[in-house]
């Protein structure tokens, strides 16, 4: 070899080596890594086993079976648009890069997946794979469910299978060059893309194993919850610290004390996880509010109680931008506390006040207190304005309560200038939304 | 279900679905209709009345959400002075043109004099912003609170 080409033969080797350090640091550790125990095969596991149905509905149908699985994976969510038929598909997903739209899961032969074999179906779920060999976006969540089993992953297909098929074709994607090239993802999921199924941790309890199958390979709480690192994966070194998703943010549920979940009581988190509500913690709204309904809020008790044993182990990291204390009750007198934004004061006391009152503890119900909740507590306000802009609607054991949407009835410029006064009064900093930040939330939105 | 309220001082049973709004019961179950229906989402002020003396929105409240707490409806709020003081203020100016949120706007000015005895302007337009007037009476209604407030005609 001459010495050019010995030169080049080293600066390819360098190359090499530096990409594949690159993507080793940019994959990073797997979702459940942070447990630092050993892990087996679920054949292996002498534990209950973690995957599967409650106990309760042991002896149900493979279908019934299925259905509990679908809500515990929340698939319904994003598989149904706005109005639309139930797991017909159509949900747009706005990205900066164009929009991304749900498919068709009913089982229709021509446009849902009424053709797919059972392997077909664990392509789709464990790999991101489509029937025709097409490669799915991670906006649907392969990256969790691959670590469903495949008995539970077919049960599923089961309940999907016993639903009435839609004909329902799923709008075209408007994602620009090169984000519309789907073989692109090929090389993706080959890095991010773990492809293995669950395995029990066995330094673990058994009700943490089974919150842990219940977070990852079904709730997949990580896919909001987790910031993503530059090539749009989870970056588990941070997991469950928070993010903001599809215009709302998700906010941070490691064991953090200050500003994740390591303060909360059981008792609250098993009550804002199956009600969407607890008592000063603010109340589930946006996809949150979502995850409730259709997912959470149906789940068995001893499930909810396993998903909290595992959230309590995720190591803590802070949000640094979130305040260390959430902030008091407002004072009773509008004139007191913080005055400032008399343009958010007025729409205020005209739009809001008669139901979350000046102190932020609300006449009405416990869950429109303002007080002790994370977002009048963000200096974003993004999840303020997003409850502005598109209401919100919860289930409780006195009737459902429900906030209008004020998007169309209000300007930018005034959600802005409300959205500022909320969180000034109410959090610890005030929020500095300008006009051009609410169109920007407003056009984040999945729809 | 049936569920106890105290409204005006007196109890009262009524049969309704949990998360009935009190202003149903209120208009359709218990025939007291002086507590209008105006936009049913707490951003009129029509159906305002007093839970343990704060105004709130009937319209949104769900009746088993009341519990324990005394309701005060317009056919209640002259059995206190400062009520009874308002609704003479209220007359005394003329304030009502058509009247149809003027339940709402009285039973807002008659809680907001209960914790504030001598509203400044401010306190006006804070305890009263969320109760709207077609008719555009709020010059003469912030007239009659400070007439209410003072004893004097403004």
């Amino acid at each position: 070899m001459s010495p050019a080409m010995r030169i080049l033969a080293g600066i390819v080797v360098i190359i090499v080596a530096a990409l594949a350090a690159g993507l080793w640091v940019l994959r990073g550790p797997g979702p459940m890594a942070f447990s630092g125990g050993t892990t087996v095969a679920l054949s292996d596991y002498r534990g209950t086993n973690p995957a599967g149905v409650p106990a309760s509905l042991a002896q149900a149908s493979l279908v019934e079976r299925g259905a509990y699985l679908a809500k515990a994976a929340d698939c319904m969510v994003c598989h149904t648009a706005p109005d639309g038929k139930q797991y017909a598909g159509g949900l747009g997903f706005k990205l900066p890069f164009g929009t991304l739209y749900s498919t068709n899961i009913t089982p229709d032969k021509e446009t849902g997946i009424g053709d797919y074999s059972d392997q077909d179906f664990l392509n789709a779920l464990h790999r991101g794979v489509r029937r025709d060999g097409a490669r799915l976006y991670p906006a649907m969540p392969y990256t969790s469910y691959t670590y469903l089993t495949d008995a539970d992953a077919l049960a599923i297909k089961a309940y999907l299978f016993s639903l009435p098929p839609v004909r329902a074709p799923a709008p075209a994607n408007t994602l620009e060059f090169p984000f519309d090239q789907r073989w692109g993802m090929m090389f993706w999921s080959a890095v991010f893309n773990p492809d293995t199924r669950f395995e029990p941790d066995t330094s673990k309890s058994p009700e943490w194993n089974r919150g842990a199958y219940l977070a990852e390979a079904l709730a997949h709480c990580g896919e909001c919850h987790t910031p993503r690192n530059p090539a749009f994966a989870l970056d588990n070194p941070k997991k469950f610290a928070g993010a903001i998703t599809a215009g709302w943010r998700a906010f941070n549920i490691s064991s953090d004390k200050q500003t994740g979940i390591g303060a909360w009581h059981d008792d609250d988190l098993i009550s804002y996880l199956s009600t969407g509500h607890a008592l000063g913690h603010g109340t589930a709204s946006g996809p949150m509010g979502e995850a409730v309904d259709q997912s959470l809020s149906q789940l068995a008790p001893d499930d909810i109680r396993a998903i909290v044993a595992y959230l309590r182990s995720v190591p803590p990291t802070p949000s640094p931008d979130l305040p260390a204390t959430l902030a008091p009750p407002a004072p009773a007198s509008h004139k007191d506390g913080v005055t400032a934004d008399a343009r958010g004061k007025m729409v205020f006391e005209g739009a809001c006040v008669s139901c979350h009152g000046w102190t932020g503890e609300s006449p009405v119900s416990p869950f429109a207190t303002l007080t002790g909740a994370w977002a009048v507590n963000d200096p974003g306000a993004t999840n303020v304005a997003q409850i502005v802009i598109a209401g919100t609607r919860r289930n409780t054991p006195d009737g459902a309560i429900s906030m209008p949407a004020f998007g169309d009835a209000y300007s930018d410029d005034e959600i802005a200038a409300v959205a500022n006064y909320v969180t000034a009064r109410f959090g610890g900093k005030g929020s500095k939304l300008t006009a051009q930040d609410v169109t920007e939330l407003r056009k984040q939105v999945s729809q | 279900m049936t569920t106890t309220l105290m409204i005006n001082g007196e109890q009262k049973s009524v049969d309704a679905p949990p998360e009935m709004p009190l202003l149903w019961v209120l208009r359709d179950i218990l025939g007291m209709t002086g507590t209008k229906f105006g936009c049913g989402i707490a951003q009129c002020g029509a159906c305002t009345v007093h839970v343990d003396g704060k105004p709130v929105r009937s319209c949104v409240l769900p009746v088993s959400a009341v519990r324990d707490r005394a309701v005060t409806t317009i056919e209640g709020v002259s059995a206190s002075p400062t009520g009874a003081k308002v609704q003479k203020a209220w007359l005394d100016l003329e304030v009502i043109q058509c009247g149809y949120c003027q339940s709402g706007q009285i039973m807002s000015a008659a809680a907001l004099l209960a914790a504030t005895p001598n509203p400044d302007d401010s306190d006006i337009d804070a305890a009263m912003a969320g109760n709207i007037c077609r008719c555009g009476t709020y010059v003469r209604i912030r007239a009659a609170i400070k007439q209410a407030a003072s004893g004097r005609q403004s």
